[in-house]
């Protein structure tokens, strides 16, 4: 993936779906560095499984708060 | 500095019981610290002395009247400027809430004003707080009073700062990231984010709806589980907050870790740490060991899936909450918020749906895998040497900057994604003379436990005590 072409892609994206412009030079490196967090879901796919997902976190909190706690 | 000024709180507030010092002097320990300090640290943003001292004297007649008093009775306290408090000022530390002024009030406040706690001030943040290094470039930057060439952490900059310098005797803070433990160990003192849901957030503003929390940071454990006693506990206002009772978190503060399983990570949270803050980090392992504790190295589940998640979720909440001012008014944000945020606006949703339908699971096979071997984690806060607030200038354009702006909170960010109670206290100071801090996360709603090995920890050393220099004087 070019980064130039990613970031242009990106910023008319931003542009068309929430009407916003890049407000600097900072923002476009930001937009380029996007990429890490593609990558980054990238190299999870297919490593997870999970048989209760989704799931409510707030009731996972309670019910993990037992867990290697002996009655 | 007087002696009152550098009580803990539960010291300040037995002292007040006792007959031994008043309200309007333990006030007064606190102006004549912030007075001379201030113009080097710049940790208040806005600070209301009439009602300060109206506060204390009534603190006093209250106490001569012989009435009943809170766990706080007294206590001048001063906090991050977003605890929204009717009529008064709640910048946010931004411009564009530099007028804003709530008409309501948060219910922390609420609960630290019933056990007789008072707010006298507005502390120094990063702009909606979101930067962990303290930067402001609307009000100035936060200063670290161990050398004010040095940043304080951020978000909660001013919190630390100001409980390091005898400013206050406990200050909240609020951590979507590291906001609390970032500051507590660049200032070296305590402090507490607590479970997810564990304290109400109504009247707070909100950076990230899934991993906002509200907690303390004092001078000691004990301090920060008296103001936690106080603020936690289910808010019919804030229906997210939980509903499980709420522990007394000083009851088993007695020294004694036997039978305690402490967890030393054998991957992610000592990846490239700094050498002295390793050592620290090794020595202060040995001192729980002095205490009974067990050790157990041990290797951390799913920190891939945790760290991409965490980044996403809060991002594009923080997105979603200011899209309609980064139309309006991008002028108004400083360069480092407003570019990480337009980013935030390309995340696609199927990504946040990813991090946020993972999350319980996640949390689940976490706990599973490492709470049936362990009761706490330690880490190191922070894997560096404290950064000069100069060498993590985001807005100076400069490459290493932005590296070490984002890397200051590695260590803490995975406990918002996995929603656990995760404490900082001081463990050391590195070469430079700045603190090193030392990082305990338990079980869900185990702040008890936590904060249980923290105040051990401070019964075995004293780096807890120590007075950054300029505050001595």
């Amino acid at each position: 993936m070019a980064s130039d072409d990613f970031a242009s892609k990106t910023v008319t994206m931003i542009a068309e779906w929430h009407s916003v412009t890049p407000p600097n030079d900072v923002a476009l490196r930001m937009v380029a560095d996007l990429a890490k967090t593609i990558s980054q879901f990238e190299a999870l796919r297919g490593t997870l499984r999970f048989e209760d997902e989704p799931s409510s976190f707030e009731a996972a909190l309670v019910e993990a708060a037992a867990i290697g706690i002996s009655a | 500095m007087t002696d009152l000024a550098n009580l803990s709180l539960t010291e300040a507030v037995t002292a007040m019981q006792t007959g031994k010092a008043s309200a309007v002097e333990v006030l007064e320990s606190c102006l004549t610290q912030l007075d001379a300090q201030e113009a080097g640290i710049n940790a208040v943003i806005w600070m209301d002395r009439e009602y300060a001292a109206e506060s204390a004297r009534a603190a006093d007649a209250a106490l001569a009247r012989g009435e009943p008093t809170g766990l706080l009775h007294g206590l001048p306290l001063a906090h991050k400027d977003m605890y929204y408090q009717a009529g008064r000022l709640s910048s946010c530390g931004s411009t564009i809430r530099e007028d804003f002024r709530p008409t309501y009030t948060a219910t922390v406040i609420e609960r630290l004003s019933a056990a007789g706690a008072y707010a006298f001030a507005g502390l120094n943040m990063a702009e909606f707080a979101q930067n962990g290094t303290g930067h402001n470039a609307h009000y100035g930057d936060c200063h670290n009073p161990w050398n004010l060439d040095y940043m304080t952490g951020g978000s909660s900059s001013g919190s630390g700062a100001a409980v390091a310098a005898r400013y206050t005797y406990a200050a909240l803070g609020s951590d979507t990231g590291g906001s609390i433990r970032l500051p507590a160990a660049a200032n070296g003192v305590s402090g507490i984010k607590p479970t997810q849901t564990r304290v109400s957030r109504y009247g707070v503003m909100p950076l990230s709806f899934s991993a906002d929390n509200v907690g303390p940071l004092a001078r000691t454990a004990r301090d920060c589980a008296r103001i936690l006693s106080v603020i936690a506990g289910h808010d019919p206002r804030d229906p997210t907050s939980a509903t499980m009772p709420v522990p007394d978190y000083e009851a088993g503060m007695n020294g004694d870790l036997r039978g305690l399983r402490v967890g030393v990570p054998t991957n992610y949270f000592l990846d490239e740490c700094d050498a002295p803050v390793l050592s620290a980090f090794t020595d202060a392992v040995k001192a729980l060991e002095a205490r009974g504790a067990q050790v157990v190295h041990i290797t951390l589940p799913h920190m891939d899936a945790v760290t991409a998640y965490v980044g996403v979720m809060s991002r594009v909440e923080g997105g979603a909450i200011h899209a309609q001012w980064m139309r309006e008014r991008p002028q108004d944000y400083a360069v480092h918020i407003n570019s990480r945020l337009f980013a935030s606006l390309a995340v696609p949703a199927t990504y946040y749906v990813e991090a946020q339908s993972r999350r319980g699971p996640i949390l689940k096979a976490f706990c599973a895998d490492v709470f049936t071997q362990v009761d706490v984690i330690l880490s190191p806060t922070i894997r560096c040497c404290l950064p000069t607030l100069a060498a993590t200038n985001a807005d100076s354009g400069l490459p290493d900057a932005v590296d070490r702006f984002m890397g200051i909170s590695l260590n803490t960010r995975p406990f918002n994604y996995l929603g656990l109670p995760a404490a900082s206290i001081a463990c050391g100071f590195d070469p430079n003379g700045l603190p090193i801090s030392l990082q305990i996360a338990g079980r869900p709603f185990a702040e008890a436990t936590v904060l249980k090995v923290a105040d051990a920890y401070q019964q075995e050393t004293d780096w807890h005590t120590k007075v950054p220099e300029m505050a001595k004087a």
